[in-house]
């Protein structure tokens, strides 16, 4: 029997394709939210500029509720306004909505049945969506990190470079967890909106959870529940990147993933 | 003799719905098979699981000597399938839809996509989303067709397309056949699909009521007849024609025309002989669309 000529991953590519322009638009969104926060540091670090003592007029609650008891330094300014605040957001809504449309989104358009019928595997079409969403995700990952280096002398925030590409894949391993959450979901499910929940869901979760064991110590416990904390928890802008907690997040990513194709394998897909 | 597909008691349930009850098919490689049925029948849940998009609730398929489930995309490499419900979406070209379908089917000729495009009238260049439904319809043929799959799987092709594409559609599925290849395809209306099959079953409520050649279904269908006649009194006519036993829901209207109409149950010999004596202005002689009279003579059969 002939085997026609493969080429490499084709649908990793058409998912790719499909979707430059809106990567486009996420860039762009990315790239504002570095340009308006990290040059800020420079303005409100100085000597008069009381940056303290605006934390310290916050109620107490609300500070350490956004992260902000560190604003001072260059590693915790960027922390409590990019990496934990705005890029997290922009990960968490881009991997909600890229996940969710990679299986599940196309299975209620009803174009998923014709790829499906065609010379792919129901894993082959896991693994390749997942992977496209997931290069979108690295590419986010890679323009922040990126954009944080170019502004890193002229802001003063003054990083270790290996720190924010360390901060940066920290970031981008909670994107992938929340996708491969929507994906694993919506290869179960085949709904979109189940996917969506189950993407922006632990997300939201795991920033709860970070911000209540903020509270006290009566329930600080709570940060061992929290993809969020163990992420950001023991800052990687000042101390690096945790191999282990870089190896956590991507192994439930893997594993939802695993799960995801298994069921989605063994299930009837509706038009 | 082999066959392209078979099917012993395919069922397929969904909840306490039944879409597909215990379904024996046997299609011959090479022939052309035509599936037809009112919408709800199981044509589409056939077809799917045929195509492992579904998976049966008991039962098997064998397509191409092969299960769906275990012969995987390699078998898939080997069919061409036109979804009934074809979405296409996407700020792309048919080209490049085309391109990407190519890439994970058969291998597929050089120059066989724009021939296809050229036959059916497609203009490959405008973006997906932009085409009308019988153009999105034809560029679904042309993915079935580019790779010319030993088997096509075709659900509803013709919804959509005008009359002279729709001969365009019957000589490609008559190639097709001539190059040893088998057509599986289905319909809601005989006509549609008379031309082109060599053999024809008929899908109620998921259950197979008859299979035969298009030529015993035709005469087996019910047709509905229209008849105006000149010089003649409602009444002559009336008593002329109630005596006829395959003739039904007839209505009489008088006037300087006497309009006739009325359903008429296989043969309509009886019925040309019974008006021959009379001054017959306009006859016609329209078949219905399957689900009032094929269907329509075999539930009464099962009654």
């Amino acid at each position: 029997m002939s085997q026609s000529p493969r080429t490499i991953l084709p649908l990793t590519r058409r998912n790719l394709a499909d979707s430059w322009r809106g990567l486009l638009g996420w860039t762009a969104g990315v790239t504002g939210a570095i340009f308006l926060y990290v040059p800020l540091y420079s303005s409100l670090s100085g000597e008069n500029a009381g940056f303290d003592d605006i934390i310290a007029s916050l109620p107490e609650g609300l500070a350490s509720t956004l992260g902000f008891e560190d604003l001072s330094s260059g590693a915790g300014y960027v922390q409590a306004t990019y990496l934990g605040l705005i890029g997290f957001v922009l990960f968490t809504i881009a991997a909600t909505l890229w996940s969710s449309a990679a299986i599940a989104g196309d299975e209620e358009s009803g174009s998923l049945e014709l790829t499906l019928a065609h010379g792919v595997s129901r894993v082959q079409v896991m693994a390749e969506r997942s992977l496209g969403v997931i290069l979108r995700l690295v590419w986010l990952a890679v323009v922040s990190a990126l954009l944080i280096l170019a502004l890193n002398d002229s802001s003063g925030i003054e990083l270790e470079p290996i720190n924010v590409i360390g901060g940066c894949l920290t970031l981008l391993a909670l994107g992938v967890l929340a996708a491969s959450f929507g994906l694993a979901v919506g290869a179960i499910t085949g709904r979109r909106a189940y996917a969506s929940a189950a993407a922006a869901g632990i997300s939201l979760l795991g920033y709860v959870l970070n911000s209540l064991g903020n509270q006290s110590a009566d329930v600080e416990w709570l940060h061992t529940l929290s993809p969020y904390h163990w992420a950001f928890g023991n800052s990687p802008l000042s101390n690096g990147a945790d191999v282990g907690t870089l190896g956590l997040l991507f192994g439930i990513s893997a594993l939802a993933l695993a799960i995801g194709g298994f069921v989605f394998t063994r299930r009837d897909v509706s038009a | 003799m082999t066959l392209a597909i078979e099917t012993r008691a395919l069922t397929k349930r969904y909840g306490r719905h039944t879409a597909l009850d215990g379904m024996d098919l046997a299609v011959e490689t090479g022939s052309v098979f035509g599936m037809i049925g009112p919408n709800g029948a199981g044509k589409t849940t056939a077809m799917r699981l045929l195509l492992d998009i579904i998976r049966p609730t008991s039962g098997n398929a064998t397509v191409l000597g092969r299960s769906p489930i275990s012969g995987g995309a390699a078998l898939r490499r080997e069919i061409g399938f036109l979804p009934g419900e074809l979405l296409l979406e996407g700020r792309v070209t048919g080209r490049s839809l085309l391109k990407h379908y190519a890439e994970i089917s058969g291998p597929v000729a050089p120059g066989r996509i724009d021939e296809l495009a050229e036959r059916l009238g497609l203009d490959l260049s405008r973006h997906v989303r932009k085409l009308s439904k019988g153009n999105k319809q034809k560029l679904g043929l042309v993915q079935a067709f580019m790779h010319e799959p030993k088997l096509l799987v075709l659900d509803e092709p013709t919804s959509g397309l005008d009359p002279l594409v729709q001969q365009e559609f019957l000589s490609m599925v008559r190639e097709a056949q001539h190059n040893g290849q088998t057509v599986f395809l289905s319909s809601h209306v005989l006509s549609e699909i008379q031309n082109a099959a060599d053999k024809v079953a008929v899908l109620r409520n998921g259950v197979i009521v008859k299979v035969g050649d298009v030529a015993s279904l035709r005469a087996s269908a019910v047709r509905r007849v229209f008849v105006d006649f000149a010089d003649a009194s409602a009444t002559s006519i009336q008593s002329a024609l109630a005596a006829l036993p395959n003739l039904d829901h007839l209505t009489v209207t008088d006037g300087a025309v006497v309009q006739v109409t009325g359903t008429v149950e296989g043969h309509i010999d009886a019925l040309v002989k019974a008006i021959a004596p009379f001054h017959v202005v306009d006859l016609r002689v329209e078949e219905q669309d399957l689900e009032s009279s094929v269907i329509d003579l075999y539930s009464k059969e099962a009654n």
